[in-house]
C-alpha cells in the first residue's frame, strides 16, 4: 500500500517535472465511476497554460471521461461519481460550493461532431456571451461575434448571412461555428472532443490551423484518433490505456522516444 | 516463370469461380425457369396486391360515409320558401295577431276552404316562425303598415323537404303531408310562388323544436368555447408535466410509476372521464351544470395524457447533443430548456396538441355525463352559460324523430368534419413550415 502510493507520487513528480512551469489545470488521483464500473484511476496530470494538450489512446480507454471531468460535463451522466480533484488554477472544481455554470464559462467544450443550434449564426455565437452577460449592449455584442467569427475564419464566408440558421453550413464551417460559439464566451480552457473525425482532410486542415492560431489565447486539451494529428498541433501528449495514464510529456518525447513499451506499439498503429 | 504463375493464376480462379457461384443467371427475364424464383416472384405481386386492396376497402367505406352525410345533409343549406301576398293590417298588428295575417294571406292564396281541418293543414305549410318574421319586417320598416305586399316566408319543415323531393317517398309514408297540402305546393310551384333559397337560419339559430328553425351557432359556439376552456387548462399543464419528467426528474421508481400511469390514462375509455368530471367539478366543486368550463374541464382531463406523451416524443426528438451544447456553454437547465429544447420541440408540441385538440372537439360521452347534453336555443354568453357541442347536437339531433333532422343531423356532421378538417390541416401546415430536421 504504502510502496504504491510512493509510486504514484513519483508518477506525478514525473508528470510535473516534464517542464511545464504555467499549470493551468491540474487533476489529483482523479478517479471516476460508472455505477460500480471504474473509468479512470488515479489520474495525475497538469495541462500546460496556453498550450495544447492531446489526450490519444484507443477508443474506451477513458480521454472522454477525463475531458468530461475538466469542466463537469459528467454531472450530466446518470451513475456517474467523481473522486480525486480537479484543479483549475488551484481551485479544487470539484468542491461542493462550485457553480458549474460558472465554471463551464471558463472552460468551453466543442463536441465530436458539429452541433450547432438550429438558430441564425449570429444567435449561435452571441448565445453564450448573452446569457453570462459578457456585453452590455447590441453594439457590443455585434463586435463581439464579428471579431469571434473573424478569429476562427469563418468570417469572410458567413458575413452576409449572419442570420441563415447555423444548420445550413456544410460541415467544416458548423465546427469552426461551434468553436466561435465556445470561445466566444471568453474562456481559460478550451476542450475539443475529436472535433475533426467527422470531417474532411481539408476541413480539417483548417481546423488545426485553427488551433494552432487559438493556442496563444487558450489553453487547449483535444482528443484525437490521428496520431499524425496530435504530432502536428499539440505540445504535450497524454497516452491513456485502460483508464490510466500510461504516459505524458513532450509530444515530441512521446513520438520519437516513448519510454513505456505500449505507448511505442499505439503510436506505432500495433494495437488500438 | 511469370507465364507458370499466370497460368496457375488463371487455374485457380477458375476453380474458386466454379466452387463459389453453382448458380449463374443466364437471363435476367421476369419468367424465370426457376421455381423458387417463380415463387419469390409471386409473393413479391401477392403482397403489392393485397395492399392495394385493403387500401381499397378503406377507401370505399369513407367514400360511402361522405357520399351518405352528403347525400343526407346537402339539402339542409336550403330551405323553401312561399311567396305570399301579405296584408299589414294596421289593427292586427296593434293586437300582435301576426299569425291571422299569414292565415288571412294564405285563404287569400287559396280561397274557398271552409273546412276546419284542411284550413289547418293550409296552415301548416308556413314556418311557425312565420309571425315572428313579419313583426321584424314591420319593425325595421313600419311604412309597411297598412299596405300589401309579396313576402317570402320560409315553409315548414315537411313541406320544404317535400318541396326538394328527395324525401318525398318517406314525408307522405310518415303522415306528414296530406294529400290537399302536395296539391297546393305543386300548385304554388308551377305558378313560381315558391322557391329554395341558402338556408342561413341553419347557421345563425341554436337548437329548436321545429326542425326548419333548428341552427349550428349555439353549438358550435359552445364548441368553440369548450375547447378554449379544454387548450387553456391542458395545455399548460400537460407540457409542464411533460418537461419536468423529461428534463429535470431523475430517473426512480417513481417517475416509471407516474409514466405508467400517464400511458394507462391514455388509453381509458373517454365516459369515465366524464364520470370523474360530474364526481369532482360537480358534486365536489358544485361547478354550473352543462356549462363550456366544466365541459372544457373534462375534455382537458381526457387530453393531458395525450399532450404529455406527444410533448415527450417531441422533447426526445431534439438531440441530445444540443442539451450538451449548450450546456457546455454554461445554460442553466432551465435556460437549455427554454432556450433550446423546448423551442426546438415547439412544431412536434404543436402538432400533438392539435390533434388531441381535434379528439376533444369530436369527443361526445363525457359531456353527456355532465349535462351538455341539454336543449339549447340560445348562444352561451359566457363559460358558466348552459352549453352544448356540435357532436353532442349531432347526437341529439340523431335522436329526434321527426324527419326534418334528419338532413340536420346529417348537415350539423358536416359541419363537424369541416372543422376537424381544417384543424388537422392546422397540424399538417405547422408540422411542413416549422419543422426542424437535425
Amino acid at each position: 500500500m504504502v510502496k504504491n502510493m510512493n509510486a504514484e507520487k513519483k508518477k506525478t513528480e514525473n508528470v510535473a517535472e516534464c517542464g511545464l512551469e504555467n499549470i493551468r489545470m491540474k487533476t489529483q488521483n482523479l478517479s471516476v465511476f460508472y455505477n460500480n464500473d471504474q473509468a479512470l484511476h488515479d489520474i495525475n496530470l497538469d495541462i500546460a497554460c496556453n498550450k495544447v494538450t492531446a489526450l490519444i489512446g484507443p477508443s474506451g480507454c477513458g480521454k472522454s471521461t477525463f475531458m468530461r471531468c475538466l469542466n463537469r460535463m459528467n454531472d450530466y451522466v446518470e451513475g456517474c461519481r467523481v473522486t480525486g480533484k480537479v484543479r483549475l488554477d488551484g481551485f479544487n472544481i470539484y468542491k461542493d460550493n462550485v457553480d458549474t455554470i460558472l465554471l463551464r464559462q471558463k472552460v468551453g467544450m466543442v463536441f465530436q461532431k458539429p452541433n450547432p443550434f438550429p438558430k441564425s449564426i449570429y444567435e449561435n455565437v452571441a448565445y453564450g456571451p448573452k446569457i453570462h452577460h459578457l456585453i452590455e449592449n447590441k453594439d457590443e455584442l455585434d463586435a463581439l461575434v464579428e471579431k469571434t467569427l473573424k478569429r476562427v475564419g469563418l468570417w469572410d464566408e458567413v458575413a452576409d448571412r449572419l442570420s441563415a440558421p447555423g444548420t445550413s453550413l456544410s460541415g467544416g464551417q458548423q465546427q469552426r461555428l461551434c468553436i466561435a460559439r465556445a470561445i466566444a464566451t471568453k474562456p481559460e480552457v478550451v476542450l475539443m472532443d475529436e472535433p475533426c473525425s467527422a470531417l474532411d482532410p481539408i476541413a480539417t486542415a483548417r481546423i488545426e490551423e485553427l488551433i494552432a492560431e487559438l493556442e496563444q489565447k487558450f489553453t487547449i486539451v483535444i482528443i484525437t484518433h490521428s496520431m499524425q494529428q496530435a504530432e502536428r498541433v499539440s505540445d504535450h501528449t497524454a497516452f491513456f490505456h485502460m483508464g490510466h495514464i500510461i504516459e505524458a510529456g513532450d509530444t515530441q518525447k512521446i513520438f520519437n522516444d516513448p519510454e513505456h513499451q505500449k505507448t511505442k506499439d499505439y503510436i506505432g498503429g500495433k494495437f488500438g | 516463370m511469370i507465364k507458370i504463375f499466370e497460368r496457375r493464376t488463371r487455374i485457380a480462379m477458375n476453380r474458386v469461380k466454379k466452387k463459389k457461384s453453382p448458380f449463374i443467371y443466364k437471363s435476367y427475364s421476369k419468367k424465370p425457369k426457376h421455381k423458387w424464383l417463380r415463387k419469390r416472384n409471386a409473393q413479391e405481386q401477392r403482397f403489392k396486391r393485397t395492399g392495394v386492396f385493403c387500401i381499397l376497402i378503406a377507401f370505399f367505406f369513407l367514400a360511402s360515409l361522405v357520399w351518405n352525410i352528403f347525400s343526407n345533409g346537402y339539402s339542409a343549406f336550403t330551405e323553401a320558401q312561399i311567396n305570399l301576398p301579405v296584408e299589414f293590417q294596421a289593427e292586427l298588428i296593434e293586437d300582435d295577431a301576426y299569425r291571422k295575417i299569414i292565415q288571412n294571406s294564405l285563404l287569400e292564396l287559396f280561397p274557398g276552404i271552409e273546412d276546419r281541418k284542411e284550413k289547418r293543414e293550409l296552415f301548416s305549410l308556413i314556418s311557425r316562425n312565420a309571425p315572428h318574421i313579419l313583426e321584424k319586417i314591420v319593425e325595421e320598416d313600419p311604412t309597411v303598415i297598412g299596405r300589401k305586399s309579396m313576402v317570402w316566408i320560409p315553409a315548414s319543415s315537411a313541406v320544404s323537404i317535400f318541396y326538394k323531393q328527395h324525401l318525398y317517398e318517406q314525408a307522405k309514408r310518415s303522415g306528414k303531408i296530406s294529400t290537399s297540402q302536395v296539391a297546393w305546393v305543386t300548385d304554388l310551384a308551377r305558378t313560381q310562388n315558391m322557391r329554395l333559397k341558402f338556408n342561413a337560419t341553419f347557421f345563425k339559430n341554436g337548437d329548436s323544436r321545429e326542425a326548419e328553425q333548428a341552427g349550428v351557432l349555439a353549438s358550435t359556439i359552445g364548441s368553440f368555447m369548450t375547447i378554449l376552456v379544454c387548450i387553456a387548462m391542458a395545455f399548460p399543464l400537460g407540457v409542464a408535466t411533460a418537461i419536468y419528467l423529461e428534463e429535470f426528474a431523475r430517473k426512480s421508481w417513481f417517475t416509471d410509476f407516474i409514466e405508467i400511469n400517464i400511458n394507462n390514462l391514455a388509453a381509458v375509455p373517454s365516459i369515465i372521464f366524464g364520470l370523474l368530471g360530474l364526481s369532482i367539478y360537480l358534486n365536489i366543486f358544485g361547478l354550473p351544470r352543462s356549462s363550456s368550463l366544466v365541459g372544457g374541464m373534462v375534455l382537458a382531463l381526457l387530453i393531458l395524457p395525450v399532450i404529455v406523451i406527444a410533448t415527450r416524443n417531441a422533447l426526445q426528438a431534439v438531440p441530445p447533443s444540443i442539451r450538451y451544447a449548450a450546456a457546455a456553454l454554461g445554460a442553466t437547465p432551465t435556460q437549455v430548456v427554454f432556450h433550446h429544447t423546448l423551442i426546438y420541440a415547439l412544431p412536434g408540441i404543436m402538432t400533438g396538441v392539435i390533434l388531441s385538440i381535434a379528439r376533444a372537439f369530436g369527443e361526445t360521452a363525457p359531456l353527456l355525463m355532465i349535462g351538455m347534453v341539454a336543449f339549447i336555443a340560445d348562444v352561451p354568453k359566457t363559460f358558466t352559460d348552459p352549453a352544448t357541442t356540435l357532436p353532442v347536437q349531432v347526437y341529439l339531433w340523431a335522436n329526434n324523430p321527426e324527419l326534418g333532422f334528419v338532413e340536420k343531423t346529417a348537415a350539423a356532421i358536416m359541419v363537424l368534419l369541416t372543422f376537424m378538417v381544417l384543424i388537422n390541416l392546422l397540424a399538417i401546415y405547422i408540422r411542413r413550415r416549422f419543422e426542424i430536421k437535425w
